[in-house]
């Protein structure tokens, strides 16, 4: 979900802030770079001593596609729990709004939310099941004046004075790459969708035996149109 | 359960395996008083709490450890993360080499240990890391912390790794028949004999024993597996020891469905084995 936004988001031109952190804060990075977007992450600490350090790569990604990264720290200063805190607080500085995409109860998220909202800008969420403990933050924020997005569209709607214009180029790329599907694998590939489905789902769906459903999926990942997740899941790259 | 249950697929024991085993059993002094020679392949499944010495053999006058008593059979580790990160680093070079000095200042012994490594473990310490009906509770540096006690090279030493779902409740009573252990036998037994006669003026008994040179002279592969095979390392990220394994696999799966070459699909199965690594990013 990150990247499918990020890399709509960047498309129209809007750069994207985040904090380099693991999980949806590196998948935004992620996600622009791979859309020649442009993006700046603020680091929790020192320039040379990245945090979290499994990021060195995206660290060395993200200043090679002429992005940008801010540290208000000296440059081996280490990460500490209230860094985090005032890395957001430039996060949200920075941006002219931001968008919650998940977030559990109290947390950093959820700051970041609340200084977005007494500075006066825009706070976007994308709802996500009560059940799932990482959505409180978002729903939350929606039951509080938070607007409600489900694409890009709607946030740069909010944006009418910008005048912002989708790119148009990324566009090409996307669907020449669903032509090259051989026939044979098109059945599998259009039941798997961008929420990643289980191989017990597809088995059920179609005709083919587990091998060759196995063998198909492993075609089309090789192939570079589906990412194969943890627990046999599988989604649309 | 289906780890115990591996021992009743697996080929039938030669006499001088047989022999093998028993004597190894009788030095560690676990033979049975009147039991004769030994005719199954052993199950060995040391609990996680298992000392080094217990593993690799050890005391005074060293004894075989668990790899030695498996041997020819199966080692089989439940809940491998349990297990102490520096005993699991152990297994490494037994499992490469198929024997076991152990030096102690009596003496030094040298104890066969060639077993077949299975291990079992859940994606994360809740256990629902990667399921979409349920959620995971655990941070990401808990998954990390998990999946790091095995490390990048032991997961390399292992051919086949499997991603298994929880078992739904309406499936727990299915009644559908299922393959027997005896049918399978039958189709290793019969891919055993495959080897053995392709193998027969060579020292080497099985796939798993291949040298690279006679790899290259048995696991041939057609153009288009070839550039599969390419494709797949680069994607996957493969390592040098990883390659031979996927062509090990495939050959023994070709030898399975009793097919004289190896064709794309058993290289496509053999490589779906080793994504383990790559699908849990870099936290092994």
């Amino acid at each position: 979900m990150a990247i499918k936004f990020a890399k709509e988001l960047s498309q129209y031109g809007l750069n994207i802030i985040s904090g380099m952190a693991v999980g949806v804060d590196s998948y935004v990075h992620e996600g622009v770079i791979e859309a020649n977007g442009s993006t700046i992450a603020v680091l929790p600490s020192g320039l040379k001593n990245v945090y979290p350090k499994e990021n060195k790569k995206l660290f060395e990604k993200i200043i090679a596609s002429n992005g940008l990264i801010i540290s208000e720290y000296e440059d081996y200063f280490s990460a500490t729990s209230e860094s985090f805190l005032e890395r957001n607080r430039i996060v949200s500085g920075l941006s002219i709004g931001i968008l919650v995409i998940e977030g559990a109860y109290r947390s950093g998220t959820s700051v970041t939310a609340k200084l977005t909202i007494e500075n006066n800008k825009k706070v976007f969420c994308i709802p996500s099941s009560l059940k799932n403990p990482k959505g409180y933050t978002p729903n939350n924020l929606i039951r509080k004046g938070g607007i409600l997005v489900t694409c890009a569209e709607d946030i740069i709607e909010e944006y009418a004075e910008l005048d912002i214009i989708k790119r148009q180029e990324t566009d090409y790329y996307v669907k020449e790459e669903i032509v090259g599907i051989k026939p044979e694998y098109q059945e599998i590939y259009e039941m798997i969708e961008d929420e990643p489905i289980d191989i017990n789902e597809i088995l059920k769906k179609t005709q083919m035996s587990l091998e060759q459903v196995n063998y198909q999926l492993m075609m089309l990942e090789l192939d570079g149109y589906i990412i194969s997740l943890p627990g046999k899941n599988y989604r649309r790259k | 359960m289906m780890a115990k249950r591996l021992p009743t697929i697996l080929p039938d024991l030669s006499f001088k395996e047989a022999l093998e085993i028993t004597k190894i059993y009788s030095v560690a002094g676990e033979l049975k008083k009147d039991s004769g020679i030994i005719m199954n392949r052993p199950f060995r499944n040391p609990h996680h709490s298992i000392t080094a010495s217990s593993i690799i053999g050890g005391g005074k006058i060293p004894k075989p450890g668990e790899i030695s008593l498996a041997h020819l059979g199966v080692l089989f580790l439940d809940e491998l993360p349990e297990f102490n990160k520096k005993i699991l680093e152990l297994l490494r070079e037994p499992l490469e080499d198929k024997t076991v000095t152990i030096s102690r200042l009596n003496c030094s012994l040298t104890y066969p240990c060639n077993f077949m490594f299975v291990a079992s473990m859940n994606p994360c310490p809740c256990g629902y890391y990667g399921m979409i009906e349920k959620q995971c509770t655990c941070s990401e540096l808990a998954i990390k912390n998990y999946l790091g006690k095995i490390s990048g090279p032991l997961l390399d030493r292992i051919d086949i790794h499997i991603e298994v779902k929880p078992v739904k409740y309406e499936n727990l009573n299915n009644k559908n028949p299922e393959e027997t252990s005896e049918v399978i036998r039958k189709r290793v037994n019969n891919a055993r004999k495959i080897q053995q006669k392709r193998y027969e003026n060579l020292k080497v008994y099985s796939n798993a024993e291949l040298m690279p040179k006679l790899i290259e002279k048995y696991c041939k592969l057609d153009d288009e597996s070839k550039k599969i095979l390419n494709v797949a390392f680069e994607k996957l990220g493969l390592s040098a020891r990883a390659y031979t394994k996927v062509l090990k696999v495939a050959r023994t799966i070709a030898d399975l469905e009793g097919k004289t070459n190896i064709e794309k699909e058993h290289i496509i199965e053999a490589i779906g084995y080793r994504s383990l690594d790559k699908k849990y990013g870099e936290k092994f």
